[in-house]
């Protein structure tokens, strides 16, 4: 899982945003008789013919492609909600429309194995894309607000795949931020000095900042967990890691 | 001490020595390190044991000197703790430019070896030759060793971790046939692969011809 | 017998109770897993049920590829099956990656009890084999005072070289009912209105309390 893809951002990778989107439930409506089918993932059925039950989205699209089922689109996932949700989305530059937490995948699901299931499904399929488009340039402006002391962010409604992407930035941005705005970061010399260098480290204390300054590569190096690597962060080591996360953030 | 200097003054003035000095005696190490920030994350360079070597001397000539202005300090009969003169300040620097040394070393060892624990997930239990080029002695030993590790636990568990790393899919696909593959056998029945034609077949049959480039999966 | 117990778990369109009980196990298991990738630290072991939920998933597996009446339902129950699988696979695959990053300070922390059996057994070889290779790559080749892995010489005072991990982080987290206002910070200064269901960016050492009490899940 994360653990594998980059185990020192924790991200998701696209197909594993989609697996946990896959457990979202979602409504169908089978051809076929089917004894209910008692799952790991909880127990769903029986199944008639013509009569709506819930199933999760894995499950679902599994019976589609079989021919087994028609899926009932979401009620968000039709035109005129879209369309709605689209223009509030315009309208609030500040602030993101309610829709599901995996509305991205569900709805790539969806359109990719449902299709004669979704009523005006151009449409649909062009609104969405909209959304997304319109939500992603918002995040990007959103995280230019961030600044010095900044303890926490709302970010009500932001998706799946929105928090993906945002989070290798704003976790280091918000670090980067709380680091250098710290009194520890002006008042922590080496933290191995012994007892005799102690003795010299009486001395004003900010030219040891400058000290650490000079070893911004060694920070690189520690990415900031690696105690064998202590206490040499560098403003300019932040930067340009911020700046990196800046490039891949608005590809 | 002496007097004409103000106390201030001196902690300023041995601050910026030590600067200059930390700077110099660490730079073959910051090599080490620099080395490895300029790798891909999870990519190996080659052991550079010229430099590790070299660090590793600078280390010992470091504590050569810090024995010999102990000593000196000691010959003089002074006490060690509260002594502040040239010799103190000497022996400071080269004790923290050793500790230095150090954290550089064990940074580079620690950090490789990081990355090579990580290929047993990626690559498996046995390293190409590229990579094993790139090692040294201890940090093949360390990879046999951790690989072992994982294995005893996953045998505890009877469960392989080292299968399954995407999310699985539905082992069933459906795909569109490119190119006249003709009649094929698949499980127990026999199926005709006309080009245009569309099936319903197990991922695991259907992987081989996508990859050829005779089938491609099918998406309304 | 176990395979015919396993069966009748299975059977009968009445989802019994090994149903209920591994289903909420296998919800957990998403729980730790989604968690466990923005976690910096490391959450107790579930339950001891992970080698009994392996056990009952391969059961399952042999059972129906054995009397596969239904082709349909066999392919629906297999993806349940992998999903799970890979699931279970992936969690412990994280924990142990966490093991391998940090041994030496969970071996230190009160982080040791939350580890299972078989991990601390891991753990414990991983420490001794990375204390194999630094000892015999770097430390036995300085000068004495300065040859311990833990500490950087001999005038350190305590264990100032364990790699540990960086939980003066900041992490992404969904509240699941109203906390109400929360410090942020020891001084007081920082006040939070934590709302039901709402998705916050926080620094991890204000809310672990919450996520230790479950009131914040990690996303």
């Amino acid at each position: 899982m994360a653990g594998q893809s980059n185990p020192h951002l924790s991200i998701f990778s696209a197909p594993e945003v989609e697996f946990l989107a896959e457990d979202e439930v979602v409504e169908i409506v089978p051809n076929i008789k089917m004894d209910a089918v008692n799952m790991i993932c909880g127990d769903f059925g029986p199944f008639f013919p013509q009569i709506a039950t819930k199933v999760p989205l894995w499950l679902a699209v599994a019976l589609k492609k079989r021919g087994k089922c028609s899926i009932r689109p979401p009620e968000w996932m039709f035109v005129e909600r879209l369309t709605h949700v689209l223009e509030a989305e315009r309208e609030s530059p500040r602030e993101f429309q309610p829709l599901p937490f995996h509305y991205v995948e569900m709805s790539k699901l969806l359109l990719d194995n449902a299709h004669e299931d979704i009523p005006d499904i151009y449409m649909v399929r062009s609104l969405i894309e909209d959304i997304r488009d319109v939500r992603f340039h918002k995040v990007e402006t959103g995280l230019e607000t961030i600044s010095g002391r900044t303890h926490a962010v709302k970010l009500k409604n932001l998706s799946a795949m929105e928090v993906n992407i945002v989070r290798p930035f704003m976790v280091r941005a918000l670090q980067a931020f709380y680091k250098h705005d710290s009194p520890e970061m002006i008042q922590q010399p080496e933290s191995t000095v012994n007892r005799r260098a102690q003795v010299v480290d009486r001395g004003p204390r900010n030219i040891f900042v400058t000290v650490t300054g000079l070893n911004m590569i060694l920070s690189v190096v520690a990415k900031s967990r690696d105690a064998f690597v202590v206490n040499n962060a560098s403003f300019g080591a932040a930067a340009a890691a911020v700046s990196t996360t800046v490039m891949n953030c608005s590809l | 001490m002496n007097p004409i200097i103000k106390e201030d003054h001196l902690h300023l003035w041995l601050a910026k020595i030590k600067i200059i000095c930390l700077k110099m005696f660490g730079r073959r190490a910051s090599q080490l390190l620099r080395e490895l920030a300029s790798c891909e994350p999870g990519q190996l360079t080659a052991y550079n044991t010229d430099t590790f070597e070299q660090v590793i001397k600078e280390c010992n000539e470091h504590n050569l000197q810090l024995q010999s202005l102990i000593r000196k300090i000691e010959d003089a009969n002074l006490d060690i703790q509260t002594t502040r003169n040239e010799d103190h300040f000497g022996a400071v620097i080269h004790h923290l430019s050793l500790a230095r040394n150090k954290r550089g070393l064990m940074s580079y060892m620690y950090n490789r070896a990081e990355i090579i624990q990580s290929l047993r997930w990626t690559i498996g239990p046995v390293l190409p030759l590229e990579i094993q080029e790139k090692l040294n002695y201890s940090e093949e030993e360390y990879y046999k060793n951790h690989s072992t590790a994982i294995e005893a636990y996953m045998s505890q568990l009877d469960l392989d971790l080292t299968v399954d790393m995407v999310p699985p899919k539905d082992p069933y696909i459906r795909v569109k046939v490119l190119d006249d593959i003709g009649e094929v056998c698949l499980g127990e029945h026999t199926i005709s692969l006309t080009p245009q034609s569309l099936h319903f077949i197990k991922r695991v049959d259907a992987e081989p011809f996508i990859l050829q480039g005779l089938m491609e999966e099918f998406l309304e | 017998m176990e395979r015919g117990e396993a069966a009748k778990r299975r059977g009968g369109g009445g989802g019994g109770h090994g149903g209920k009980k591994r289903c909420r196990s296998s919800e957990e298991g998403v729980e730790e897993r989604e968690g466990g990738a923005g976690d910096p630290a490391l959450r107790g072991w579930p339950s001891s049920e992970g080698r009994e939920q392996i056990q009952l998933l391969e059961e399952t597996l042999d059972e129906f590829t054995e009397n596969r009446s239904d082709d349909l339902v066999v392919s629906l129950y297999q993806m349940d099956l992998d999903r799970a699988l890979f699931l279970l696979r992936s969690y412990l695959r994280i924990r142990l990656q966490k093991i391998e990053n940090y041994m030496v300070h969970i071996s230190k922390t009160n982080l040791w009890n939350r580890l299972s059996e078989q991990e601390q057994r891991f753990a414990k070889r991983c420490i001794e084999i990375m204390e194999k290779h630094l000892e015999q790559s770097v430390l036995s080749r300085l000068p004495y005072g300065y040859q311990s892995m833990l500490k950087q010489s001999i005038s350190s005072e305590e264990d100032d070289m364990v790699p540990e991990p960086q939980l003066d982080t900041f992490v992404f987290c969904k509240t699941k009912s109203d906390v109400g206002a929360f410090q942020l910070d020891d001084t007081g200064e920082e006040i939070v209105d934590l709302v039901a269901d709402d998705l916050y960016v926080l620094r991890y050492k204000s809310i672990r309390g919450l996520v230790d009490g479950g009131r914040i899940d990690l996303v």
